[in-house]
């Protein structure tokens, strides 16, 4: 595959179609395929860069080392877009990524034109949350996570995934997802033992306040829990934010409806 | 993408992993992304190099020119192998990329290692089906009428119409999303495989191959494919046959694993005309 150099490690990276240049950045279990179905209609018009983070395939990490965290993620995002002729670049993340390019457009604006976050993952520290409560309960996907890095260590890998992926889209979403995407996250699974050190920080008032890009939050109508809040809340506060829901659509929703995922996405970056 | 130049054409390909290198050719309507679900296991322990033929996806083809056949093709994945420069590959086709992958071992057996046939597709000629009638094949009528449809600007109708020829009703209706779109990428192919000018293949054909050579079927595939598969199994010299439970046409993303299994046992096994 082809790579850059990013703060000592190789990135890999697929880059599709002639264009201004589109990030892509994908989330937990993720890789650079992450974005297949998407990729056809998006790399008509744009050059289409879909990263695979460290640590994730094509490398096969086997879970060793303290390298796998929110900010060398970020660190690495930063420096990959620094080496993209030209800058400013649009940048698009899911869930985990939709974290780091949120982070990104925080710490590095100028590297930015556009900015789209799919049900970006995180927690609201107590300045952006609804509830009035002053202890912030532990993130239920944190222990969704734990419970998964436990049954990889006992070596049930199809319980830690099916673990994780029921706890993003509730009971039965694994047994849903067909041969085809289940085999791309088990290809990742050694990833969930880095995350459980990776040190995100939650989102605050601040942050959202910060990002100055315009952005695009993309939610799916049936997605449920956190992850169907955190867009909807740092949208309030991001100044320059606009929101799509696709119908139908859960958390993976550029799998369930790439063609609305495409059509809201290339509308927004072609304003 | 990373791209080899072959024949006046940039060949695109995805190219992960080390070790001895693995050719996957796509059939019908695919392009490299349709691997991707064999890349995490087979990229452990081989150089997976999956590229996407002439006007494919990623290239946006408008369906004009006489540059999509099997001949061509088969000259572009020669080209491609020799541009590697990698010495001799294991080439791995499915369905018409399986015809391709068969041509190009009858052709040029000096660049293969070992050849792995997934459902390849094409006719039989008399030599090897008694049953055999000269003349265009009784699907052809049904894929030029698709063809039609997307000349037309009806992509899902003519993807419809072609994957319900091939493989049953309701057969693009069951198909997951993600397939569908994938599909839908390289519609305009569906143009040019209405003169694709694949010729049947023959009993000369069959005992010209001399690679060792594994045809993997889906157990559940109907129509014409299985019989193609064990035909020319059948006077492939020294062939092995494996047929993966419960799957059909696309076996390798409904049993990603089981596959996977069968493809690295099969290169990883000394080649039985090497032990002879």
């Amino acid at each position: 595959m082809q790579t850059l150099r990013v703060n000592g490690y190789d990135m890999a990276y697929l880059e599709v179609g002639h264009g201004p240049p589109l990030v892509c950045v994908h989330g937990t279990l993720g890789d650079f395929r992450t974005w297949s179905a998407v990729m056809g209609p998006l790399s008509k018009t744009h050059r289409v860069i879909a990263v695979s983070l460290r640590h994730f395939f094509p490398e096969h990490w086997d879970g060793n080392g303290d390298d796998y965290l929110m900010s060398q993620h970020v660190d690495d995002t930063i420096a990959f877009i620094a080496q993209i002729d030209p800058v400013p670049v649009d940048l698009m993340g899911h869930s985990r990524g939709g974290h780091i390019a949120f982070r990104v457009a925080q710490q590095r604006p100028d590297l930015l034109r556009r900015l789209v976050l799919l049900e970006p993952g995180g927690d609201l520290d107590a300045s952006l949350s609804r509830a009035a409560s002053t202890a912030p309960a532990p993130s239920p996907l944190a222990n969704r996570i734990a419970v998964s890095v436990e049954k990889i260590a006992s070596g049930d890998i199809e319980g830690a995934l099916q673990n994780f992926v029921d706890g993003i889209d509730g009971d039965g979403a694994w047994e849903r997802l067909s041969a085809a995407p289940r085999q791309q996250l088990r290809d990742n699974v050694f990833t969930l033992l880095g995350q459980i050190g990776e040190n995100r920080k939650p989102f605050t008032r601040a942050d959202a306040q910060a990002i100055r890009a315009p952005t695009l939050l993309i939610g799916g109508a049936e997605t449920s829990g956190a992850l169907s809040q955190i867009w909807r809340v740092l949208s309030e506060h991001m100044p320059n934010a606009k929101t799509a829901i696709i119908p139908g659509a859960r958390h993976w929703m550029f799998d369930q409806a790439p063609r609305d995922v495409t059509e809201i996405v290339l509308e927004f970056l072609g304003d | 993408m990373q791209t080899l130049h072959v024949n006046g054409t940039d060949i695109p390909y995805l190219d992960i992993g080390r070790g001895p290198p693995l050719v996957c050719v796509h059939g019908s309507l695919c392009d490299f992304r349709i691997w991707s679900v064999l890349l995490g296991p087979l990229a452990r322990s081989h150089r997976v190099i999956a590229p996407s033929l002439r006007h494919f996806f990623p290239a946006y083809w408008d369906g004009v020119g006489d540059t999509y056949s099997i001949a061509q093709h088969v000259d572009d994945m020669i080209g491609f192998i020799e541009r590697l420069d990698s010495g001799p590959v294991d080439l791995m086709g499915h369905s018409r990329g399986g015809h391709i992958a068969f041509r190009v071992a009858g052709l040029r057996p000096n660049l293969l290692r070992k050849l792995i046939l997934a459902e390849p597709g094409g006719e039989l000629d008399g030599s090897l089906d008694p049953d055999y009638e000269p003349g265009p094949s009784p699907l052809a009528a049904r894929f030029a009428a698709s063809a039609a449809k997307i000349a037309a600007g009806d992509i899902d109708g003519g993807l419809e119409y072609f994957m319900d020829a091939l493989e049953g009703p309701g057969a693009w209706k069951r198909l997951p999303i993600t397939s569908k779109q994938l599909l839908r990428d390289n519609a305009m192919t569906l143009i040019g495989q209405v003169n694709d000018k694949r010729p049947p293949f023959s009993k000369a054909d069959t005992e010209a191959i001399r690679t060792p050579t594994l045809f993997i079927g889906g157990a559940n595939t109907k129509g014409f494919l299985p019989k193609v598969l064990r035909t020319l199994a059948a006077h492939v010299a020294g062939s092995e046959i494996a047929m993966i439970p419960n799957t059909t046409h696309p076996m390798f993303e409904q049993a990603p694993q089981k596959y996977c299994e069968i493809v690295l046992d099969f290169l990883a096994r000394p080649s039985s005309s090497s032990e002879s």
